[in-house]
């Protein structure tokens, strides 16, 4: 249980990380986030194949980044009051099902986790646990796919696939993030408006030609002033995250 | 061409004279195996601000010796390099042998903005490289994160004096004042040293550049980024030829970058590149134009029983070095150095633990950035002994043939001129003997991630922060 701990908050210290990079002087470190986004995917992953998940809560309880669900995003009926921690209550084992449904990978508990089989798929439904907002079209072109360079962008294709949003994938993300919304509030802190207003800015940034472009692609993600680029990957990864941020 | 400005920009200089002592020797360092561990370090030079004095760009970024040893130049954050020349021996100041006085300082990078991408571009020196001196000038590489400057370092002291047409100022002299000719003729003058930048190699890289390596032809060297490494000549800097390409056609695909590279110290064809996945990769240029393809590839299966989150982060190189001989490369990475023989690819053939006590730490230092710590390493001349920093001040040695090692730390407090430094220990709980140092009350902001040892000789040159250490060995500086 302690792994599930100790990966909830080594996730929570990856996201501010990888938010901070952005206003590094210099631009974006690839060497650095590479590292810390692996990190974070296995800390997730660990996170997510535990025994002690939560178990699944109503589907109606993801909605769209934009929309400022109630804070929290509603919880399963059965806990999620206050600041849950992981397995506090869990009601039994869960199957040992994926994330995305798919029963190979998180096969093994705890440790080690096939990551190979794990990667795209466990990160796909996770990710991908809201559909992405309908305006921005940008997000869907293939141009801009190739140029993502940041490595926090790896979970953004799966995101972009269609979101098979299977109740559970869904229920775990938001105990993750009702447990954790403090933690997120100390990380993002006074930023978020700022975030949020600057959204729409970015998203309207015309896509680039292909990915060859001289134009560095982690570089990219940090070239807006106001470096939002990778406020749309990190949102879109980790969709329960943004829905809690938004709440706030 | 202005002379490079005289006082060092780091503050003030202390320099031990503080008794006479005979010229060095040039010992070569070799010697029987075992000699080295019985080398009794002591602290030579310290140059820099006392530490509440430091401001972010005089922390030293790189630290390299040329060829001969004569040369050190160090780079700072500040885009500044300072270079010391050691002191030839000379019967008349026999106390001043060997010290290493500032020769010159330049600004070799400035900050730049890019405004296609809005990102600013640090002015930080991320490696020198010095060339092989091939006439009386010495010629150097520095590098920030994105271009590559040649300079060229030579001396005046002597100038022309007696023009006809102009005065002692260069003014145009009134003719109707000429009334003879004269010849001029080259008086002495003060020594005055020169560094003109000679070649600037710029837009070769979209990633930032981590390190360089002149070739043994010394016609080319290498630059290496994150995932993409060029083969440039030293005298053509609009054109450079793209050796390693590591970039997958889809970004999200990426799992490992570049993170040092080295040309082999006598082929001129070899070439190794380390990864941050810790394996490295040796490869020849006459196999193909683009060496994708690795010729060995040096990787050491992880250890199972240590997995943790951080596996991947601290088996990261953050160094490779090849040995003078050219048999062996040293690698850094977060916990171990470790020794690799060429020829054999499944396994290092030693590895020295650098700081195991900080493997249950990992968390902690992950939070606080100091897992990323990019760590250098360095072979002494004889590639017996190899030498890494670590935290608190401290500096690791590990004699390869005796297989003892040592700590040591460079810090004012506990380095009086020409005392012997003495070993530390950090304890890891138990016994704990007087003067050692607990786990918990390592200083992580002091970190010693640049090292480099004198090309023949016992001396070396220690950067902490802003700070520039010089040791030596005491046989070596007491010797005659």
């Amino acid at each position: 249980m302690e792994f599930k701990l100790e990966a909830h908050r080594i996730v929570s210290i990856s996201l501010g990380k990888i938010y901070s990079a952005r206003g590094q002087r210099g631009g974006l470190k690839l060497h650095k986030n590479l590292l810390v986004s692996l990190v974070l995917r296995s800390a997730r992953q660990v996170y997510l194949s535990e025994p002690g998940c939560p178990p699944e809560p109503p589907p109606a309880a993801c909605g769209p980044p934009e929309e400022p669900p109630p804070s929290p995003p509603p919880p399963p009926p059965q806990d999620e009051a206050g600041p849950r921690l992981p397995g506090a209550a869990c009601q039994g084992p869960r199957p040992r099902r994926c994330c995305c449904g798919c029963c190979c990978c998180c096969a093994s508990a705890g440790g080690e986790v096939n990551r190979e089989a794990a990667r795209p798929d466990c990160a796909a439904a996770s990710a991908a646990a809201a559909p992405p907002p309908p305006h921005c079209p940008r997000k869907r072109s293939a141009a801009e796919r190739g140029q993502a360079g940041s490595p926090v962008k790896k979970p953004r294709r799966e995101a972009e696939e269609p979101p098979p949003p299977p109740p559970p994938p869904q229920g775990e993300q938001e105990d993750m993030e009702t447990g954790n919304v403090a933690s997120l509030i100390s990380i993002f802190g006074s930023s978020f408006s700022g975030l949020l207003s600057k959204e729409p800015k970015g998203r309207r940034r015309p896509p680039l030609d292909g990915g060859e472009a001289a134009a560095a692609t982690p570089a990219e993600a940090a070239s807006e002033p106001g470096q939002i680029c990778c406020d749309e990957p990190v949102l879109r990864t980790l969709n329960p995250w943004s829905t809690a941020i938004v709440a706030f | 061409m202005a002379p490079s400005p005289l006082p060092s920009p780091r503050g003030r200089w202390v320099p031990q004279t503080d008794h006479a002592f005979d010229p060095p020797p040039s010992l070569p360092v070799g010697g029987p195996p075992g000699d080295n561990s019985t080398v009794d370090w002591c602290l030579y030079q310290l140059n820099g601000a006392a530490e509440f004095e430091v401001s972010e760009a005089d922390i030293i970024s790189t630290v390299e010796f040329n060829h001969t040893g004569e040369l050190l130049a160090t780079g700072d954050k500040g885009g500044r390099v300072v270079i010391f020349q050691r002191e030839p021996e000379s019967k008349n100041e026999p106390y001043n042998q060997g010290e290493y006085n500032v020769y010159s300082t330049f600004q070799s990078h400035e900050p730049e903005f890019d405004y296609l991408k809005s990102l600013e571009i640090e002015e930080k020196i991320n490696k020198i490289k010095w060339l092989p001196q091939q006439n009386a000038a010495h010629s150097l590489l520095s590098t920030n994160d994105k271009t590559i400057k040649l300079w060229k370092i030579t001396e005046r002291d002597k100038r022309p004096e007696g023009y006809n047409l102009k005065d002692e100022e260069g003014k145009l002299k009134d003719l109707s004042t000429v009334t003879s000719l004269q010849v001029p003729v080259l008086k002495p003058m003060d020594l005055m040293v020169e560094v003109t930048p000679r070649r600037i190699f710029a837009n070769g890289h979209t990633y930032h550049v981590n390190s360089i390596s002149v070739n043994s032809d010394c016609e080319t060297y290498m630059s290496a980024d994150d995932l993409r490494i060029n083969l440039w000549h030293l005298a053509i800097t609009d054109r450079s030829f793209n050796i390693v390409d590591i970039k997958p056609a889809n970004m999200e695909d990426l799992t490992e970058v570049i993170t040092a590279s080295e040309f082999h110290p006598h082929h001129c064809n070899l070439f190794v590149y380390s990864s941050s996945k810790g394996s490295l990769r040796l490869c020849d240029m006459r196999a193909s134009a683009l060496c994708d393809k690795h010729s060995k590839l040096y990787e050491e299966p992880e250890d199972p029983s240590n997995r943790s989150f951080f596996s991947e982060i601290i088996s990261s190189v953050s160094d490779v070095k090849f040995s003078h001989s050219g048999r062996y490369m040293l690698t850094r990475d977060y916990l171990t150095v470790k020794v690799w023989d060429l020829n054999m690819e499944t396994k290092p053939v030693e590895t020295y633990q650098v700081h195991d006590y900080l493997r249950s730490k990992l968390c902690s230092l992950y939070e606080n950035d100091c897992i990323f710590d990019k760590f250098e390493c360095a072979w002494n001349g004889s590639d017996s002994v190899i030498m890494t920093g670590a935290y608190n001040n401290f500096f690791r040695m590990f004699d390869r043939n005796t297989k003892r090692d040592v700590t040591l730390e460079a810090s004012r407090e506990s380095s009086k001129p020409r005392a012997i430094l003495k070993p530390r220990r950090v304890c890891v709980g138990g016994k704990r003997r007087k003067d050692d140092i607990s786990v918990d009350s390592l200083d992580f902001t002091k970190k010693i991630l640049h090292t480099a040892w004198h090309p023949t000789e016992n001396i070396i040159a220690i950067a902490a922060t802003n700070n520039l250490y010089i040791f030596q060995d005491k046989v070596n500086s007491e010797m005659h």
